[in-house]
């Protein structure tokens, strides 16, 4: 059996690369395929700790579900985001977030 | 029981604020029932009444009682002035009534919480409650440079409430209890802070402040000249005790050991309300106009209540004399000061002016107005019969009670200061600093006659010949009210104890 | 019950004016007969217990009571205080009296004036009733309050404004002293009551201390007496109604510091009046004797002059209490009570009757047309300068022989100031009532009504008589006092002397035909009479130097650091301070998401460092 501590270091690495894209990363498009990426890892995780902290092969569902939890409103998240892209796209033209400094200057 | 206090003027001014019942009248409803049902909890708690049913209220962190040193005379206090208040309210337009309606409950409902809480939490809350309708009042209403005076005593009382949050928040972690009465017993079993030099200086610089102890004394004469009169009237009356009553109960926390937990505090304390006495007693007497004077005047006489307390602190909390000299004077001093912002207001809306150089000769056209004037005025010098004389008086005595001559040797840090104690018997610290704060005797004496003389006596001037409207009935029971309050406390000053 | 009956003494007149001020404000004469009603009903209640009644002592009243320490009020009925009740009634029930014919017609709020007088007459009981220093120091400031509003009933004219400002100020300026002398007294006797005092005295005989609260408990005399250097406001006081002079700024108020001495002599004992305290008392007293007595010797008004002579005999009487000779001070306060209220009393009538007028100058030959005023003012002029027979001639002798007795400067003084009382009173006599009218208005004056000329008739027998033995021994406020009978002694020669040096002057300069027809004072060029009417300008210097320069400018100079360095300091430099920080932490804040994402991930990976470190 996969040791628990090789699924953390998979789903650390998955969150490290959607946060440093999520920081680096000036489209916000790549910026909420980051996000979603950090979101997986975070699911990863706890997918893993679920089975860890199971008896006798039968996982604990309080994870799961929460897992299940995390997707759902990604997926809403998603959604949503999207929306604000696009409506972003049509009023600049353009995705850049460094170009989002309306409200400081 | 006690909750309702605090209740109905919320409210009341929720009434006012959301659906628009008429300001002053729902306002005044309000302050008739909270005093009626104060009055009636101190009468009956002084009767013996179950105690118990008094301070109940569930498990809510806004748990009030009355058994704290110095609620009663503080919550009667708060519903005197407010109800005087209202009384005398008179607003520019419909909106400034309502709002100035509302202001006026909600710092009464704040002060009240404040006086009665029985817990840390509580009783730092609602005194910020209170303060914030005074900061938009006054920058919403006041007089002159509105924002800026308003500015200014939002950043002195704001950073002082930081200060005064730091030093509680020490208090409750090192007590380990947020309720004063815990905290007492924790007290007397022999609990002190470890840190006691930090704490004592956080909450006498943050009490300090909110009481404008000299140097932190610059917000409040000219806030209080330029709010509106109801607000000028329940911060400079009732509000500003805050800082006092909050440096008395942790006083009465202490109990014997509170000379140590104070410890070098004291002196400096000393040393400060002499600048308030005698400095700030000397800007007063340099001050043109009315308001400001009167402003200043307020500032100068916390030097007394702050010499009490020095004494009380000096005897380790055995000098009743100074604790309920000093409760007195609070209580005093905040209905005089209150009678007179009133009245200043009253003058200003006749003549249109306070200036000292443009009004004189008022007293022809308005006589009740310079009879309760005179009232008031020599009631916040000290004059005998009047409440303020029996505060000041029991002061000074209670500074000597505990003295012996020849019993200490001083030892000041200046050699002629060390000569005169030792000249007139070996004077310690408390006693020296009453011999030079005598001295305000005086000057209160001579801004406080001045501003008599030039208002009310002499030859009538231009804009006083003007001044025909008469007082109104309100306003008449309004000043009516605070008077025979004065009157009764310096005549028989025993019914508080 | 019946033993608490005291206390009316100071119920009863308070009662009076809060009716007149409260109730009968619109009703003069009914207020009037309220206070009027209590004066006299107080008067009859201080005969009765002179007479021997006996109620058993009054109960104290907890007025403060503190646990621990209780601040009682309660009366001391002794022969000093019962007796010094009788002047303090008896007078002001006259003055009351008299106040009806002479505020007749005036314009004033009356029920005001009356209410005054009750004050008035409640707090001179208060101070002479007290057995301790609080009650005592509750009437001292009580009859500053009232003195205060009867000098300034006519508010409406600026000299009575200012008068009555300037005696409550200057009063204050001697309580300054009296209330830190009171607190020493607290610490030296352990208590403030007077039965508590006599030997209880916890520091030796003699020492710094007990010297510094005598002559702190002196400043509230110096004050309330209008001793040098307080002096200035008693002439100012004038400016009030003449029966207020009388009553309070002649008889009874101004002589409560020379009671306040004795009552302290009597209660402390005579050594806690250490050899320097006396020394000052007894200085100042002379020093005060002799520059009134000066001052009013070139005045020329005629309450002034009075005023000036009031200030010259307290100067007496204080200087006998700082020999130690308490008996001659009340003996001649007593006297002089009597005597100085009816010679305030008839120079009020002459007021009245020639229009208000109170330059002597403009009057003249008064003795014509009211002869019985004149003869009045005349005995109360006789007893002022000690013509023998009458009754400050006693008086004035026993203090005299004291100061023969310890002291032989301040015996001369007594001497010098006696000489001058006689030039000064003869020259008002002879400007005022002598010779022709000067002017319509005194041509036109006329006798006064009964209302008036009745407590003068009074008091003018009372003035004759009062000093012998066989009514002296009953009515001077002193316990077990005896009037000595006239000896021919030095001091009788000195002061006849005195009498006969003064008077003849005063004829010689002003008897002439020239002067009695002047307009103006003959003496009135000479440099010397411009210094005296100046008042030796010490009502100059307080005015300008103290008052206009060093209050004005220094009150300005503390009100500018005040605004300009600590306001600056700390309101602004607060303000500064936030602001700054306001600035430095808005750098952070960008607007970048990228930035606050980052800083986001630094800081959990700070905290997650820390966490793995400490744990």
């Amino acid at each position: 059996m996969t040791p628990l501590s090789h699924y953390l270091i998979f789903s650390a690495l998955l969150f490290s690369i959607g946060l440093s894209g999520a920081i680096m990363r000036r489209n916000v498009l790549v910026v909420l395929m980051c996000l979603e990426l950090m979101l997986t890892g975070a699911n990863v995780a706890l997918v893993a700790f679920s089975r860890a902290q199971g008896l006798e092969g039968v996982p604990v569902y309080d994870a799961q579900v929460l897992a299940l939890f995390v997707m759902a409103i990604a997926a809403a998240e998603v959604a949503v985001g999207l929306a604000l892209i696009v409506a972003m796209f049509r009023a600049r033209r353009g995705v850049e977030s460094t170009s989002l400094t309306s409200l400081k200057d | 029981m006690l909750i309702w206090l605090i209740l109905i003027p919320v409210i009341a001014s929720a009434l006012i604020g959301f659906l628009h019942t008429p300001g002053r009248a729902t306002a005044l409803v309000s302050s008739l029932l909270t005093s009626l049902l104060g009055i009636g909890s101190i009468v009956a708690l002084s009767l013996g009444a179950d105690g118990e049913c008094l301070t109940h209220i569930g498990d809510l962190p806004i748990a009030l009682t009355l058994y704290l040193p110095l609620s009663k005379p503080m919550l009667l206090l708060t519903v005197l002035v407010t109800l005087a208040a209202v009384l005398g309210l008179k607003a520019p337009d419909a909106a400034a009534e309502r709002s100035w309606s509302i202001s006026t409950l909600l710092i009464s409902a704040g002060a009240t919480g404040a006086f009665l809480a029985d817990n840390v939490v509580a009783f730092f809350a609602f005194h910020e409650l209170a303060l914030i309708p005074t900061f938009v009042m006054i920058g919403m209403y006041g007089r002159g440079e509105r924002r800026t005076i308003a500015w200014r005593m939002t950043l002195y009382l704001g950073l002082a409430s930081m200060v005064l949050l730091a030093g509680l928040l020490l208090l409750y972690m090192q007590m380990g209890t947020t309720r004063f009465l815990e905290m007492r017993v924790m007290a007397a079993m022999g609990r002190m802070p470890v840190s006691t030099c930090l704490t004592a200086g956080l909450l006498l610089v943050g009490f300090g402040t909110l009481v404008s102890l000299f140097p932190f004394h610059s917000w409040a004469a000219p806030a209080y000249a330029s709010a509106p009169t109801p607000i000028a009237m329940m911060h400079a009356g009732v509000l500003k005790k805050f800082g006092l009553y909050g440096l008395i109960l942790v006083t009465c926390i202490f109990g014997p050991s509170c000379d140590e937990f104070f410890g070098c505090w004291t002196n400096l304390l000393l040393l400060l309300l002499l600048g308030n006495v005698l400095w700030v007693g000397c800007v007063t007497i340099a001050q043109s106009r009315l308001d400001t004077m009167l402003g200043n005047s307020s500032v100068m006489h916390m030097g007394y209540i702050f010499l009490g307390i020095a004494a009380f602190v000096t005897s380790g909390a055995t000098n009743a004399l100074a604790y309920q000299g000093a409760g007195m004077l609070m209580l005093a001093h905040g209905l005089s000061i209150a009678l007179l912002f009133l009245l200043s207001g009253q003058i200003e809306r006749r003549t249109g002016t306070l200036e000292f150089c443009a009004l004189g000769g008022l007293a022809h056209k308005q006589p009740l107005l310079g009879f309760f004037f005179g009232l008031a005025g020599l009631a916040s010098i000290g004059l005998p019969l009047l409440a303020n004389f029996v505060g000041e008086f029991s002061i000074f005595v209670s500074c000597f009670t505990g003295w012996e001559p020849g019993a200490t040797s001083p030892s000041f840090c200046c050699g002629w200061l060390n000569s005169l104690a030792k000249m007139l018997g070996g004077l310690g610290p408390v006693q020296l600093t009453l011999v030079f704060a005598l001295w305000g005797l005086v000057i209160s004496a001579i801004y406080m006659l001045r501003a008599i003389r030039r208002i009310f006596a002499g030859a009538p001037t231009a804009v006083c010949e003007r001044a025909t409207l008469p007082l109104s009935f309100a306003e008449i029971c309004s000043a009516a009210l605070l008077s025979a309050v004065l009157l009764l406390l310096g005549i028989a000053p025993g019914i508080l104890a | 019950m019946m033993q608490n009956l005291p206390w009316l003494f100071l119920v009863l007149p308070l009662a009076a004016a809060a009716v007149d001020w409260l109730l009968l404000a619109r009703s003069p004469r009914a207020a009037a007969g309220v206070s009027i009603a209590s004066a006299l009903v107080t008067l009859a209640l201080c005969i009765a217990y002179l007479c021997g009644m006996q109620t058993g002592a009054p109960a104290a009243y907890a007025w403060f009571p503190a646990q621990g320490f209780d601040l009682n009020l309660g009366l001391l009925m002794d022969a000093l205080s019962m007796k010094m009740m009788l002047v303090v009634t008896g007078i002001g029930a006259l003055v009351h009296i008299f106040s009806l014919g002479y505020m007749k017609g005036d314009p004033s709020n009356l029920s005001r004036y009356f209410a005054g007088l009750s004050i008035f007459m409640f707090s001179m009981s208060c101070i002479v009733l007290a057995d301790s220093l609080v009650l005592t120091f509750i009437g001292w400031e009580m009859v500053g309050f009232s003195s205060y509003l009867l000098i300034g009933h006519w508010y409406h004219k600026d000299a009575a404004a200012d008068a009555a400002k300037k005696a409550f100020i200057t009063n204050r300026v001697g309580d300054f002293g009296f209330l830190i002398g009171i607190l020493l007294t607290l610490g030296i006797f352990g208590s403030l009551h007077y039965a508590d005092m006599a030997g209880h005295m916890k520091v030796a005989a003699g020492s710094p201390v007990l010297t510094a609260a005598m002559l702190c408990l002196f400043c509230g005399a110096v004050g309330k007496s209008a001793q040098f250097p307080l002096h200035v406001w008693l002439p100012d006081a004038m400016e009030g109604p003449t029966p207020v002079s009388a009553l309070i700024h002649a008889a009874t108020m101004v002589a409560a510091g020379v009671y306040m001495l004795v009552r302290l002599q009597v209660s402390m004992g005579l050594d806690a009046f250490t050899d320097t305290a006396c020394c000052v008392i007894a200085g100042i007293g002379a020093i005060t004797a002799l520059l009134s007595a000066l001052m009013a010797a070139q005045q020329d008004d005629i309450k002034r002059v009075l005023a000036y002579s009031t200030l010259s005999q307290l100067g007496y009487m204080i200087m006998a209490v700082g020999l130690l000779a308490g008996e001659a001070a009340m003996f001649h306060l007593y006297t002089h009570a009597w005597f100085k209220a009816l010679l305030f009393l008839a120079a009020g009538a002459i007021i009245v009757r020639c229009h208000h007028e109170q330059y002597i100058w403009n009057m003249g030959g008064l003795r014509k047309k009211m002869p019985l005023t004149v003869l009045c003012f005349l005995s109360g002029t006789c007893a002022l300068v000690a013509v023998p027979g009458f009754s400050g001639f006693f008086s004035k002798e026993s203090i005299l022989e004291a100061a023969w007795e310890r002291s032989l400067p301040l015996f001369i003084l007594g001497i010098i100031v006696a000489a001058f009382t006689t030039f000064y009173m003869v020259r008002l006599c002879l400007v005022a009532f002598c010779g022709k009218a000067r002017t319509h208005e005194a041509e036109q004056a006329h006798e006064p009504g009964f209302t008036m000329l009745a407590p003068l008739f009074v008091l003018a027998i009372l003035s004759i008589i009062s000093g012998y033995g066989f009514v002296a021994d009953q009515l001077v406020p002193y316990a077990e006092f005896h009037a000595e009978s006239a000896e021919w002694s030095a001091t009788l020669f000195a002061g006849l002397g005195a009498l006969i040096v003064g008077g003849g002057l005063a004829w010689l300069i002003y008897g002439r035909p020239a002067s009695l027809a002047a307009k103006s004072d003959p003496l009135g060029a000479n440099r010397f009479s411009r210094v005296l009417r100046q008042r030796l300008y010490i009502d100059a210097f307080y005015d300008r130097v103290l008052v206009g320069g060093v209050q004005y400018w220094f009150s300005c100079l503390v009100s500018c650091v005040d605004d300009g360095i600590i306001r600056r300091l700390i309101g602004q430099g607060l303000g500064l301070l936030t602001a700054w920080a306001g600035h430095l932490l808005g750098r952070i804040q960008d607007g970048s998401l990228r930035g606050y994402t980052m800083m986001t991930a630094l800081g959990v990976l700070i905290l997650m460092l820390i966490l793995i470190i400490l744990f």
